[in-house]
Parts: structure tokens; sequence; C-alpha cells
């Protein structure tokens, strides 16, 4: 079974590459969206946010039909209002779209965020990649992902030595070396691969399998979906205008009740006599809680502030169900403070240096058996693929980030010029490495890669006043993270430039001690390499 | 949470699978330079297994159980890492880390939080 392993590995390596690179990015979603949106850096959250939002909205859609408040929390430090207005439903049974504002939680100003699509892009392109038909995309990542579980499962019961190799790393040693890399980062990381891999497939468990459910509604997901999920649809018509109450007493009475930060208002039809303002908290996090809803929540009436109903959130989710959470919630880090993420982060990056070794020992262990012979056309299209999706990936990462800060704001389509900008670094990287499949075409790669990531904070400095060196920087801990992150990758990408640069073509030796047949293998060994 | 308090378990991790890896010949020889009798092996098995069973109870005490055993795989997983690293290359140092990286952990939790 060796074969399989090593065939899926390498056919699905360069997706799930990129599939781990974008997903361990997504632990850090909203603080990548946060940096890629300078014009939200200044906003602090004060007690009279929801006053704030509640005058923003009475200002600026007094006679919608519903409105969403997301007030700021430690991840995110301004103030979301959405609204639906209160208009016919534009297609047949299609949802309205509705309007969305940012504001400055501390001044109340809404505020214009430059078009981008931040952090979303990276985790969108984690489960749906990009520019693919939606479902098409998601079912080729979950091929990917059962073809992962396979090469786990198929790893561990062909390769049973790696137990016995748990703590084995001879390094210098070419494809041994790799070997043992690709081993330490597997069989260490083992829990976390088959979590990851396993929940993975969960969360698309209603696309993946979908015959139960169909057989128990008629109107198969959407069903499903209205029972595990119910959504509380307001009532059809508003009704005569009204005034409602202050929003300040209710969001104190609510804090107190639930002893846990108030985090989301929502009303349906602000300013009738039939409004209804709900107001809910954060929940104490807990690993098998609901993934969406359940948070607790007040509802008050919205004309005289009277309370309606008290709800204490997901107490009683069935224990099935809990178990489905808490796999999900383990992939998508929900409950995590930043330690945990910080440490889900490191488990990504591990499980990225796995399947990176695993697709560079593959051209490692082929390099060393042409014995210093010329390497064919396969395997320096796979020395290529290699690099574009690994040192490639990375330059295309860059290259988004930087494109935020470097292309002028009024930009047409701005958000859309920021991913053209990702994928035509990612095309230039593709084909300098196909021309280059080298250890020449490596160090360039990875000399391109230290350069452009050291850049990052630079830039930064030069285009917005929170960096580094700047109080506003550090007032959000995910900005200056941001930044720290990028000079720590460029570091690691640097070292690997040393490391692969340091050794030389021809090794030294001294002539007619080995013959030169025998050099050869190792100077191929490092191209490979 | 603090970062601080995950040092406990994360240097509880190192030292017990340091005392794991020191409990297979191999790697026995290679750290510590002597052929080491059976019985020394068992004890550092043991040994080993029991700091790991700390580690998993230091895993208890900061998150709720679910969450803690999750964790607790993680942070094996974690300190695991730099003990494959350190093995070939400084492995006297990766015997002496073992005791003394807990102890400075309990230190750090205890004044800086």
């Amino acid at each position: 079974m060796a074969w399989l392993h090593t065939w899926s590995g390498l056919l699905l390596g360069w997706l799930l590459l990129a599939m781990f690179v974008t997903g361990t990015s997504a632990y850090f979603r909203e603080e990548i969206s946060l940096w890629m949106a300078p014009e939200l850096h200044h906003s602090q959250p004060s007690p009279d946010t929801p006053a704030l939002a509640w005058a923003a909205l009475n200002a600026r859609a007094p006679d919608a039909k519903r409105w969403d408040i997301h007030l700021p929390e430690a991840r995110s430090p301004v103030a979301e209002l959405r609204w639906q207005p209160d208009t016919p439903a534009t297609e047949e049974g299609g949802r309205r779209r509705g309007e969305r504002a940012v504001m400055d939680a501390g001044t109340g100003e809404l505020l214009e965020p430059r078009a981008s699509r931040g952090g979303d892009f990276l985790y969108r392109f984690h489960f749906e990649l990009h520019g693919v038909p939606r479902l098409w995309a998601r079912w080729l990542v979950c091929v990917a992902t059962m073809f992962m579980l396979v090469a786990i499962i198929s790893g561990v019961i062909t390769h049973k030595k790696i137990f016995k190799d748990f703590f084995t790393f001879r390094p210098g040693k070419g494809q041994r070396s790799w070997l043992d890399s690709h081993n330490a980062t597997a069989v260490l990381a083992l829990p976390f691969h088959f979590m990851i891999t396993y929940s993975g497939l969960l969360i698309f468990m209603v696309m993946l399998m979908p015959w139960g459910m169909n057989a128990a509604y008629e109107d198969g997901w959407r069903g499903f979906f209205q029972d595990v999920f119910p959504r509380e649809e307001a009532p059809a018509e508003g009704g005569a205008a009204a005034t409602m109450v202050d929003i300040a007493p209710l969001v104190a009475r609510t804090r107190a009740t639930f002893d846990q930060p108030v985090r989301r208002i929502s009303v349906d039809w602000p300013n009738r006599d039939n409004a209804v303002i709900r107001v809910s908290t954060d929940k104490a996090p807990h690993i098998t809680d609901q993934r969406r809803g359940g948070n607790p929540t007040l509802v008050f009436n919205g004309g005289n502030g009277e309370l309606l109903e008290t709800r204490p959130g997901d107490a009683a989710v069935p224990r099935a169900f809990r178990v489905y959470n808490l796999l999900v919630n383990l992939h998508l880090a929900r409950f995590a403070d930043p330690t945990v993420r910080w440490l889900f982060f490191l488990f990504g990056v591990g499980g990225t240096a796995m399947v990176a070794t695993g697709m560079l020992l593959w051209v490692s262990k082929r390099t060393q058996q042409l014995r210093g012979k010329a390497p064919g056309f396969s395997l320096r299209l796979v020395n290529g693929l290699n690099m574009a999706s690994l040192t490639g990936l990375f330059a295309a990462m860059a290259a988004y980030f930087a494109a935020n800060r470097i292309l002028p704001v009024e930009l047409a389509a701005r958000e859309s010029w920021e991913i053209r900008v990702f994928f035509l670094t990612w095309l230039l990287a593709l084909g300098h490495a196909l021309l280059r499949p080298d250890r020449r075409g490596w160090i360039e790669q990875l000399a391109t890669i230290s350069v452009l990531w050291a850049a990052l904070p630079v830039v930064n400095m030069t285009t917005t006043d929170s960096h580094l060196f700047s109080a506003a920087g550090w007032r959000h801990g995910a900005l200056a993270g941001f930044d720290l992150v990028c000079l720590m990758l460029a570091g690691a990408w640097g070292y690997a430039l040393w490391r692969v640069a340091r050794k030389a073509p021809v090794p030294a030796r001294k002539p007619g001690a080995r013959p030169a047949r025998r050099a050869a293998p190792a100077r191929a060994a490092e191209d490979g390499a | 949470m603090t970062v601080i308090t995950v040092t406990l378990p994360l240097t509880l991790a190192y030292a017990g699978l340091t005392a794991l890896a020191l409990a297979m010949k191999r790697h026995h020889e290679a750290a510590l330079g002597a052929k080491p009798p059976p019985a020394r092996l068992r004890a550092f098995r043991i040994g080993g297994w029991v700091l790991i069973a700390l580690m998993v109870a230091s895993c208890l005490r900061l998150w709720p159980t679910g969450l803690a055993l999750s964790m607790a795989l993680g942070l094996i997983t974690l300190a695991g890492l730099p003990l494959v690293f350190l093995l070939p290359y400084r492995p006297r140092l990766m015997v002496w880390l073992a005791p003394i990286l807990p102890v400075l952990a309990v230190i750090a939790t205890l004044i800086l939080t």
C-alpha cells in the first residue's frame, strides 16, 4: 500500500498544501481583515457604542424592516451595522440582500474602509478555491481531504516503523533527512492531522451525504436546516410609527443578567408599534456549542422596554450534535482565546510542513536514484510544481497583502484587483518554476519571498500610521502581530535560502580521491532539495 | 488565559517525551553515551508516562474537559518538535532542558499570574 500513500500524497499534495497554508491563515481571518482595512484602525470601543450605533441607524435607516448591530469585541474594534430596507423581495423566494455600514465605535462616525476581501479571500480559498463554480470546488476540496485521510491511514498502516522512529531525525543526509522530517511532522501531529481532516469532511457532511436528509424531508436540506437552526421570521407587516426606548438600559440589563459582554442587538420593525428588540451576549465559550446562534438573549418590547422573554442559550443541545459541534469547533477554533488560537496556528504550520516535506521527499528520493544522471522531464515538472505551490504561493500571498496597501483606494473593482495581483503573482512564480525547476530556481524564489515578506511591514509603515513604530500599531495586538509574523516568515525563508545556497554546487574533493561518478549524486540530491 | 499558563503543560510534555525518548535504547546511547540496563530503560518509560499524565492533569485544570484533552494532544505535538531537532544536534542540552524547563514554568506561572 506504500504506492497509495506516495501517489495520492503527490497528486493531491499541491492542492492540500494550498489548503493548509490558506487554512492556517484563516485562524487569523479577522485579524488579517482588520490589517487590510487601515481606515478602521483608530476605532476604539467605548461604553457608549450601543447608543452611538442606535443613533446612527436611526439617522441612516429609521424605517427599515430589521436592524442588526454587531458590537465591537476583542478581535474587531468597530461596530457593524446591517439593515433590511422595507421593500418587497426582488426575486421570488430570494432573500433581499441587506445594507451594511461600519461605524467607528468611539465617535459614531460611519467609516469607509477600502474595498478589500481581506482575510475572507484566503478563508474562502481554503475550502472553495476561487473562480471555480462553488459546488465543484467544494467537491474537489473534499476529494482531496478524503485522499488525505486515506494517506494518513495508509501511512500509519504501511509505515509501522514510524512509531519506532518517533524521535528520529538524521540531519544532512538528503533523502533520509526529508523522510525523517516528514515522519516527525506527520507522526507527532497525527492527532491534529486526523482531527482536521475528519472534521473538515464533517463540515461538508450535508453536501457529501445528503441521502438521509433527502429521505426525511421533502425539501431536503432546507427543511433540515429549518429544524436544526430555526430561523426567526419577523412579522410580515410593520405597525404604525412609534418611538422606541433607549437602548443603553436594555444593554446594561442583558449584561447583568448573563454576566457576559453584549455582542449583538437586533430589532424587528424598528420605530413601529410592534418593534421587538433582541439583545444577545457572548457565550462563555464551550467547545460543544452550536456553530451559529444559541447565544444567551433577552427579548424586549421595543416601545416600552418590557422584558418579553429570556433565552439562556444552547444548554440543551442533543448529545450526538455535541460530538459534531466538538469536531467542527476544533476545526474552526471557534472557542479559542488568543493563546489557543496561536497554538492552532502553529499546528497549521506543522501541517503545512508535513505536506511540504512529503512533496520534497518525493523529488529527493527520485533524484538520488538517478545517480547523477540529468533529471528527466517528469521529475523536473514535479520539482517545478513543488516550487510553485510552496514558494510561489507565499509570493502570491505577500503580493496580495502589498496590493492592499499600494493599489489606489478609489480604484474601481479594487477588491478584484487585489485578488488578480494574487493570481498573477502565483502564475508568474509558476512560469519561473517550470523554466528553472532546479536548485537555482529554488534559490531565486526563496530570495524573492524573503524580501517580499520583509518588505510588508515597511510598506505598511509608509502607507499607514498603524505600524510597528507607532502607538496605533500596538493598540490592537492583531496589527503588530501581523507585521511581526511577516518578519518571522521572512526570517524563516531567509534561513531556508541560506541552507540551500550554502551547499556548494560541486562538493570540494581532492582530485582522484573519489571517482567523479560518486560525487555527482550528492550534488543532484541537493539540486532536488 | 495568558500564554504563561500554557508553559507548564508544554514543558511537562517536553520532559515526558524526553524521558520516553531516553527509554529507547538507540536514543539513550546517543544522548547519555552509556549502554543502558533494561531496568533503567523501564524506569525512564514509567517516568515518561507519569510526566505525560501530570501534563494532562495540568491541562484539565486550565480548560474544560473536551478542550483540555484536545489541547493535551496538541501540546505534546508542539513539545515533540524541538525535541526531534535537539536530539541529533544537541543531545546533552535536550536532556538537561527536561528537568529545568518545567521548574522555570512553575516559577514563571507563580510570579506572572
